[in-house]
């Protein structure tokens, strides 16, 4: 694909949840309720 | 009986989300209950990763973004226990960061012959739980011959690369939609499903599409 090529974008109706994880470029984010769901699922680990 | 509900996803083998993603995505599908037919598409998360990385996936975030060690850890401890909560133990002791466009060539040249899904879960797990190599061709033409491929046939098909253009392709289209990050979904052409959502997201949608073509 050159800078002459006309770019043709595909207009997707975006659904689910905007904060989904997901990574971009070398990087891979990690929202804040898993941070949560984690401690919360160590906690029960712990217990056990 | 209705044409089954086509699901494009852009994804990268080392892409931990894509992973757990995918394994979500299954479910939602499986609650959806019809039949779907999924095709991966690739997706280069760092084109620029040496296929020799010397050093562990905490070395390579801490040296490329400057994130310190302890937190590096305890990002990829993190991960790790939300892949465990479906199913999956990442192996982060054991990864070994690469290159990974040849693994995407292997997935192309397995698509070639009607089994792209079986390559792709292959891939994903050799990388975050397998502790296997994804970026050496004798490494993947190990796991290819593995899973019953001729091993001359692959070996000329990785070291001739004939399948990087497809490769290449899959990223330019993943630019020409907006895509920046994965795991991405398209479900039927329309819909665009960004991330490793939750299993009901993709379920909801799936039947949102099943609902519109019966109302045709």
């Amino acid at each position: 694909m050159d800078d002459t090529t006309p770019h043709v974008a595909t207009p997707f109706v975006m659904v689910g949840a905007t904060d989904a994880a997901a990574c971009e470029g070398d990087f891979c984010e990690i929202p804040e309720h898993h941070q949560q769901a984690v401690v919360n699922r160590q906690l029960d680990a712990d217990l056990v | 009986m209705s044409e089954p509900i086509k699901v494009d996803i852009w994804s990268d083998v080392q892409c931990p989300w894509c992973y757990i993603g995918k394994r979500k995505f299954e479910a939602g599908a499986a609650i959806f209950g019809d039949e779907v037919e999924v095709e991966y598409h690739s997706f280069e998360l760092s084109p620029d990763t040496p296929v020799d990385f010397d050093g562990t996936p905490v070395d390579y975030l801490s040296q490329r973004k400057g994130i310190p060690v302890p937190q590096v850890e305890e990002m990829l401890a993190r991960v790790t226990g939300i892949a465990k909560d479906v199913g999956l133990d990442y192996d982060y002791d054991h990864v070994h960061q690469t290159n990974t466009v040849i693994s995407h060539e292997l997935i192309h040249f397995a698509k070639s012959k009607g089994r792209q899904l079986e390559m792709k879960e292959r891939l994903l797990k050799a990388y975050f739980v397998n502790g296997e190599h994804v970026g050496r061709i004798p490494d993947l033409v190990a796991i290819a011959v593995e899973l019953g491929y001729d091993e001359a046939e692959v070996t000329e098909a990785l070291e001739s690369h004939r399948f990087l253009p497809d490769v290449k392709a899959d990223v330019a289209l993943a630019q020409e939609y907006g895509i920046q990050g994965v795991p991405f979904f398209v479900i039927d052409g329309k819909y665009g499903v960004s991330g490793a959502q939750e299993a009901e997201a993709f379920a909801n949608v799936l039947a949102q599409v099943k609902s519109e073509r019966a109302a045709v």
